[in-house]
């Protein structure tokens, strides 16, 4: 059988994801003996429009994006999101809550009329997505995982659970009982709570459970010291999108 | 009763670190917290601890363990891994009786071999409790001070510790590794005695009844409106309470292929009864989808279910499940109080029960290792459903009885509860009537006549069909629900003159998803079945000639003695209901309604907690019941 042929394509996004997989290592061989990468600007200068599964990091924020989307749509078999911005709409959905034209003069300053720009949204929000990757950036872990997943003819096998079994799995001490604020218990896990291993927080970037207990969480937030409004910006740095849909 | 001064003990823990013939664990400090590790030194330990993150059950029950290794060229293997005996130190009395808990759960009916293996090859040594962590309520459990379960206990006496022997092994550890060890004097004795009565004292928490009323008080509470909605209204769903929890013992088992995709590990990792999908099956259908079931499940479960089948509270009082609950509603003995206050304001009284009957037999080990199987025929049904005959390579016949299901596995996705269609009369093979629904069912139709599945079982609890001779049976499939019923069914015609009268109703949604349809229309040829299919509707490109409606509308077309009849159900689950209020309606009674459940049967032998409805496990003493029996079990039908 032909090895499935990948590509990967970037929207707006730091390109830290696809930096991820450029970075296997060991396991990039054996990667290899599966699949043929046919584009992939990151790692090298061939393209191809014939691939079977296209993955797209970054979120999208113009309208002629759409388009170029579509486009992949349509060439690919199966579209997997990698990435925050891509799979959630990630911190680009922060300037969601901004008037948008501020944000272009922020950004650009005189040149702001040269630039389109619209609401930042994930791939979803514009073309069906087969599977995601979600982190921020994913982990090498969770992306073989998903490409083994798909690879099998498999549904990828991602939490619908909150960050707190990984942590508790992992025996962390508890974000709150060391005087820090964290989102890990409506975000979802499969990072094996990596932030909280190296004794941070965990700030949400995988984005919402399927069904979150947000307003017991904000009660939460607050009752061990928080203001409102930092519970509210605490949702904000990578829900926003999700909290608008909702 | 033996002492040992504080400094012979830390070179008797640092000989054992040196000896290196077993892993030495200890709580050590875990930044502010406490949790048990690997000993490097004597020094690191803290005996004066308040309670660990996690429980010692890690060592036995591990968060990740493998259970089978897989390779497409070869099979399925026992994990092979050699145990390596361990000591662990510092275990408090609660987690030492949390552990004999755990003990009964995994060796009802088999044991789990990789629990048992770990366990037997480690070493306890407790230590009483010196610092109670405010949450903790294990005087109230009966698990604070204990002279059982341990192979050494020590108390501190200040600059010395006396040692309690509870078993040879710790006495044989003592001799071989520690210095300087005397008999107890009567003046340590009495101290040790003193310092067990402070500990019964030392719990902040309290309870405003017995604890020991628990299962009765839960017993009154289950339907009471209101009651579990406010207390879980801030639940987070995030499984925190149990996955702290020194007797949860529920598990996922997961598939884990390497970049070959043909070689791999099936692991078994912690699960818990609050996360969202734990009851839900391939079909999608969740059957304990809101938070406040799921919560009432948890204090079910530790406060009755395992009460009525272990004769214990499934709780040791050692508070983590409180402290690691940030909105606060995990506090067992704050919803208790709650629950008694609000029972007692209703005017109910709540008086100790009866003890429950305890019957826990226990043969032989699980087998998680599946046998290899050829497919031999694969014949496809409807678009989403095929038929999959089905041989053992070892040549042994599967020796199911009707209505048992086998665990089906799949290299590199995992493993899926099927039932066996064909009756113990057809050898040599089986059959599997397979709908394409999750990983697994998908992945098997893609599979083509020769190529190789995983086959555990047969297990649970099938149809009686030795008790049902003579009787007239009335057989009512729903869709797929004809999978099962099937095994029954053709056995019953392969010895037709044991039973009565025979009779079929059986509905699909349209006339394309009828299943076995050869089968149905020579059925409708023979004189001694009486078959009745019905569709639910019949598009315009489509022919039908038989009845049209739901299965329901078929009862009242059949003329039978309910007295002599016995009605044998399986369908969806929306279906029963129906069924059965209209068997009812034709004085059917309640012990003449014979059914088959569908739940996620993961583990197949009563361990992982995913096919559980109240009290019991589908997988075990299902899938086929009575309803009489089943019938006051509020989360069945």
């Amino acid at each position: 059988m032909a090895k499935p042929k990948v590509a990967f394509f970037d929207f707006a996004g730091c390109e830290g994801d696809q930096l991820q997989v450029a970075n296997l290592e060991e396991e990039l061989l054996d990667l290899l003996g599966q699949v043929e990468v046919v584009t992939f600007r990151e790692v090298m200068k061939e393209k191809s429009d014939n691939y079977d599964i296209a993955f797209v990091e970054g979120s999208c924020t113009r309208l002629q994006d759409e388009e170029r989307l579509k486009q992949i749509r349509k060439n690919a078999k199966l579209v997997v999101a990698i990435g925050s911005c891509a799979t959630i709409g990630g911190i680009n959905s922060l300037r969601n809550d901004k008037d948008l034209d501020d944000v272009r003069k922020a950004v650009y300053g005189e040149d702001a009329r040269l630039f389109d720009s619209y609401a930042a949204r994930p791939i979803d929000a514009v073309i069906p997505v087969d599977a995601y990757v979600h982190g921020c950036p994913i982990t090498k872990e969770e992306f073989l995982s998903v490409v083994k997943a798909l690879l099998l003819g498999k549904k990828p096998d991602i939490p619908t659970y909150p960050v707190c079994v990984e942590c508790k799995k992992n025996e962390n001490v508890c974000a709150f009982e060391r005087g820090q604020f964290c989102v890990g218990p409506v975000t979802r896990a499969g990072c094996n709570s990596c932030c909280v291993n190296e004794g941070t927080i965990c700030w949400g970037c995988r984005g919402l459970v399927d069904n979150p207990n947000e307003n017991a969480h904000k009660e939460v937030l607050i009752k061990y010291g928080l203001t409102v409004d930092d519970a509210i910006n605490k949702f904000k740095l990578y829900f926003g999108w999700q909290e608008r849909k909702r | 009763m033996r002492i040992i001064s504080k400094e012979d003990f830390a070179q008797f823990v640092n000989a054992l670190i040196k000896d290196n013939s077993m892993d030495v664990i200890g709580v050590k400090a875990k930044g502010d917290k406490f949790a048990f590790g690997p000993l490097e030194s004597a020094s690191d330990l803290r005996l004066d601890y308040d309670v660990t993150l996690l429980p010692p059950k890690k060592y036995f029950f591990p968060q990740r363990e493998t259970l089978v290794t897989y390779d497409t060229a070869t099979g399925f293997s026992a994990k092979n891994e050699e145990i390596k005996p361990s000591v662990i130190i510092g275990a408090h009395p609660y987690d030492i009786v949390a552990l004999l808990h755990m003990d009964e759960i995994f060796k009802e009916t088999k044991s789990d071999p990789y629990y048992f293996e770990k366990r037997k090859a480690s070493i306890i040594i407790g230590v009483n409790i010196q610092n109670m962590s405010k949450y903790c309520f294990a005087p109230q459990m009966g698990s604070a001070v204990i002279d059982y379960g341990y192979d050494l206990m020590l108390t501190d006496l200040g600059n010395r510790y006396a040692i309690n022997i509870g078993h040879a092994k710790g006495e044989e550890l003592l001799n071989k590794y520690a210095k300087n060890v005397t008999d107890a004097l009567a003046r340590d004795i009495q101290l040790v005695g003193q310092k067990k009565r402070e500990i019964l004292n030392m719990s902040q928490q309290k309870f405003d009844f017995p604890p020991e009323l628990i299962p009765e008080l839960l017993g009154k509470t289950y339907e009471e409106s209101g009651f579990w909605e406010k207390h879980s209204e801030k639940c987070l769903a995030c499984g925190s309470c149990v996955l702290v929890c020194p007797t949860c013992y529920c598990f996922d088992v997961k598939d884990d292929t390497d970049l070959s995709l043909e070689r791999g590990e099936r692991i078994r990792t912690w699960d818990g009864c609050l996360l969202e999908d734990f009851a839900k099956i391939a079909s999608g259908e969740n059957f304990r989808p809101t938070r406040p079931t799921r919560y009432r499940h948890r204090y079910f479960k530790k406060g009755k279910y395992l009460f009525d089948r272990f004769g214990f509270i499934s709780c040791v009082g050692c508070g983590r499940c409180s402290s690691n609950c940030l909105p606060d509603i995990a506090n067992p003995v704050n919803l208790f109080n709650d629950m008694y206050h609000e029972t007692v304001s209703l005017g109910m009284e709540v008086a100790l029960g009866a003890e429950p009957t305890v019957d826990i037999q226990t043969e032989g080990n699980i087998d998680y290792v599946p046998r290899l199987a050829t497919i031999i025929k694969k014949q496809p049904m409807t678009a989403n459903e095929t038929l999959f005959e089905i041989k053992l390579d070892d040549g042994s016949e599967l020796g199911h009885s009707p209505g048992q299901f086998v665990e089906v596995s799949v290299f590199g996705i995992g493993e899926a509860p099927i039932s066996v269609s064909s009756p113990p009369t057809k050898k040599g093979t089986f059959q599997l009537c397979v709908r394409k629904l999750g990983n697994v069912t998908t992945k098997l139709h893609t599979l083509k006549e020769g190529d190789k599945v995983g086959i555990r079982g047969p297990f649970g609890h099938g149809f009686d069909s030795e008790f049902l001779k003579g009787k007239d049976l009335l057989f009512v499939a729903g869709g797929l629900g004809i999978a099962p019923l099937r095994s029954l069914f053709n056995y019953v015609l392969d010895n037709r003159k044991d039973y009565g009268r025979v009779m079929l109703l059986y509905g699909c949604k349209e006339p394309r998803e009828l299943l076995f349809s050869e089968e149905m229309l020579a059925l409708a040829k023979r004189d001694d079945v009486e078959f009745k299919p019905t569709v639910n509707w019949c598009p315009e490109n489509e022919i039908w000639s038989g009845n049209i409606g739901v299965i329901t509308t078929l009862i009242p077309q059949v003329n039978f003695d309910p007295e002599t009849t016995y009605a044998v159900v399986c369908g969806p689950p929306i279906m029963y209901k129906f069924v059965i209020h209209d068997l009812k309606g034709r004085n059917v009674p309640d012990d003449h309604i014979i059914i088959s459940l569908e739940r996620r049967m993961k583990c197949g032998v009563g361990k992982c907690g995913h096919c559980q409805i109240n009290q019991i496990y589908v997988c075990k003493d299902g899938p086929v019941f009575n309803y009489a029996k089943i019938k006051g079990v509020p989360e069945a039908l």
